[in-house]
């Protein structure tokens, strides 16, 4: 019987999450994690775990399909969607920032045009300051709309900053950071207290003791 | 935009029909609303945030209109106006739909719901909030979901007497709310690092991670200084012991964490989650302010059922039968070319108040 079902992001987070949940004591066998399925139990049957895209996580998870999941803190603050956020993880770590070519002229006269996959952090970033600018939204690669003139910088995700580096880009200012955060459905906590607190509790465990070392 | 129809309609209007008989079995007097009503009625009864929800137009004259995106704001106009002279208290219930624009994704979404609720206005005792939980309770159980369900209960000062200690401005309260509300304790300690000389900033952090049965009041009474703070829970408590005394205890839950996005409540605020539903499907609470936003400043206490939420939960259960009994029984099958003998008949068993299906094969005239 199923306990909990467990949204997990594919993607950049994807391994690091399989990690943390294998520390936490979930077992998946060699066979469940090559196979292609998007769906796969763990061993002991108390677990389920569905791969989505990561914007997908916190909708799969309002919704109650699954009791919790597993996504960057960027794609919530992207995102609408009514969660709880009741555990900050240690993986995933980056940051949020806005980006321009090293060449770039400091002042910028009239609209600046901003190129970005999370439209909603950078309005709100720039919003904040009063700032007008013109967003571009796009779908990835974005180093290229600041590189190729289509922007005049980019709000973007940097882990280690070498494709900014490689691209020619610098880094103007931190937006915020991110790391990937346990987010669980209301009626569930409530439902699935226990099982839910468990989990809760088990992975802050892992992840300070892992911290530790 | 939902339909409902066949076995599904049925079930909907069952639960209807259920909900309607214990209020009417409690006392409570129907009362319809209007649909349409300026929209600064909203804004003063619901406030700005949730206001805006509301789909909203001018008239002709350029003022504000909006379709009704909550149905306790015109209660309490109401309660405030019409009923101004009316002996106390006054109980009253409703069955309407109410409009929202939502983001697409919410789980919540459906631009109508319809609405079953209560309003007790006019009593500010322990009876009064034990009387609509009361209510709440026999509801779950009529609907057989007493067993699939967990009550939250909280009470909006035990966070209103912490957030007044720490002198937050309206931004800061609003903001710390949120991040409670979502369980968000990394946000929540980087926010209040600003706040560490306060003993009750601690307070904050711990306050969500108090939930559960009377054991939790005792751990947040050490925890949790200031009096306003110290008297909700002093009520809380009181609450809970009557609770204990029906023996419904283990329906339900104290969650100081579940604070509630809606600013009229002013004490006991409480939840309704069900299995098989991934948003609540009830809720409700104290609102002593609201009718005084509409000139007669008064206690109240109501709830609110979200009737699709509910036919979802129910029609996945497949429990028709329990709630409906047998709605689908055959009729007498009339048929026959003479179309005045046919409907002779069918008046008469409709005098008796059976069930008929016409199925004369028309003949085109």
């Amino acid at each position: 019987m199923t306990e909990l079902t467990i949204a997990v992001a594919k993607g950049r987070l994807h391994a690091e999450t399989l990690d943390l949940l294998t520390r936490a004591g979930l077992i998946f066998s060699s066979e469940a994690l090559s196979s292609r399925r998007l769906s796969i139990q763990d061993e002991s049957g108390r677990f389920r775990l569905i791969f989505v895209k990561p914007a997908d996580v916190p909708v799969y998870v309002e919704h109650g399909i699954a009791d919790c999941g597993i996504v960057g803190r960027d794609v919530l603050l992207e995102s609408d969607a009514d969660l709880l956020q009741p555990l900050s993880l240690n993986i995933g770590a980056c940051r949020i920032v806005v980006a321009a070519r090293k060449d770039a002229p400091e002042t910028q006269l009239g609209m600046l045009k901003v190129a970005t996959k999370y439209p909603r952090i950078a309005a709100r970033h720039f919003g904040a300051r009063g700032v007008a600018v013109d967003l571009i939204e796009l779908a990835g690669s974005v180093e290229l709309a600041s590189v190729l003139g289509l922007a005049d910088c980019i709000v973007d995700l940097v882990e280690t900053g070498r494709t900014l580096q490689d691209n020619g880009l610098r880094i103007i200012e931190v937006i915020t950071d991110s790391a990937a955060r346990l987010v669980v459905n209301r009626a569930s906590y409530q439902l699935k207290a226990d099982v839910v607190g468990r989990f809760i509790r088990c992975l802050d465990a892992k992840q300070r003791c892992a911290s530790d070392d | 935009m939902r339909y409902y129809s066949g076995s599904e309609a049925r079930l909907r209007r069952a639960i209807e029909n259920t909900l309607v008989s214990i209020f009417d079995g409690w006392s409570y007097e129907e009362i319809t609303t209007p649909t349409i009503d300026y929209y600064s009625l909203f804004e003063r009864g619901m406030g700005r945030s949730q206001a805006h929800h509301a789909f909203r137009f001018s008239d002709t004259d350029g003022r504000m209109l909006a379709i009704r995106p909550d149905v306790t704001s015109l209660v309490a106009r109401a309660a405030a106006t019409l009923f101004a002279e009316r002996a106390r208290p006054l109980r009253l219930c409703y069955v309407a739909p109410v409009f929202r624009q939502q983001p697409r994704s919410r789980a919540e979404w459906r631009r109508e719901s319809m609405q079953i609720g209560c309003e007790l206005i006019g009593v500010n005792s322990s009876a009064a909030d034990i009387e609509v939980l009361a209510i709440v309770c026999e509801v779950l159980e009529r609907l057989k979901l007493d067993r699939y369900s967990t009550i939250t209960l909280n009470d909006v000062e035990v966070f209103n007497g912490i957030a007044e200690q720490l002198k937050l401005t309206p931004e800061a309260r609003a903001e710390i709310r949120d991040l409670i509300d979502k369980r968000n304790a990394d946000d929540l300690e980087r926010f209040l690092a600003e706040y560490s000389h306060e003993p009750d900033a601690r307070a904050f952090v711990q306050l969500f991670q108090l939930s559960g049965k009377r054991n939790i009041l005792s751990d947040a009474r050490r925890l949790i200084t200031n009096p306003r703070s110290q008297a909700a829970l002093a009520r809380l408590e009181r609450l809970w012991s009557v609770v204990e005394s029906l023996q419904l205890a283990d329906r339900f839950e104290i969650d100081l964490g579940d604070v509630s996005r809606l600013d009229y409540y002013t004490g006991l605020t409480f939840k309704i989650y069900v299995n098989g539903a991934g948003a609540r499907v009830a809720s409700g609470g104290r609102y002593d302010g609201l009718t005084a936003s509409f000139g007669k400043g008064e206690p109240a206490v109501g709830f609110v059922f979200e009737l699709d939420t509910l036919t979802e939960v129910l029609a996945a259960q497949a429990s028709e039968s329990v709630v409906v009994g047998s709605s689908s029984a055959e009729g007498a099958q009339l048929t026959g070319n003479n179309l005045s003998d046919l409907f002779v008949a069918a008046r008469r068993k409709r005098q008796l108040s059976e069930r008929v299906i016409i199925t004369a094969s028309e003949v085109a005239q």
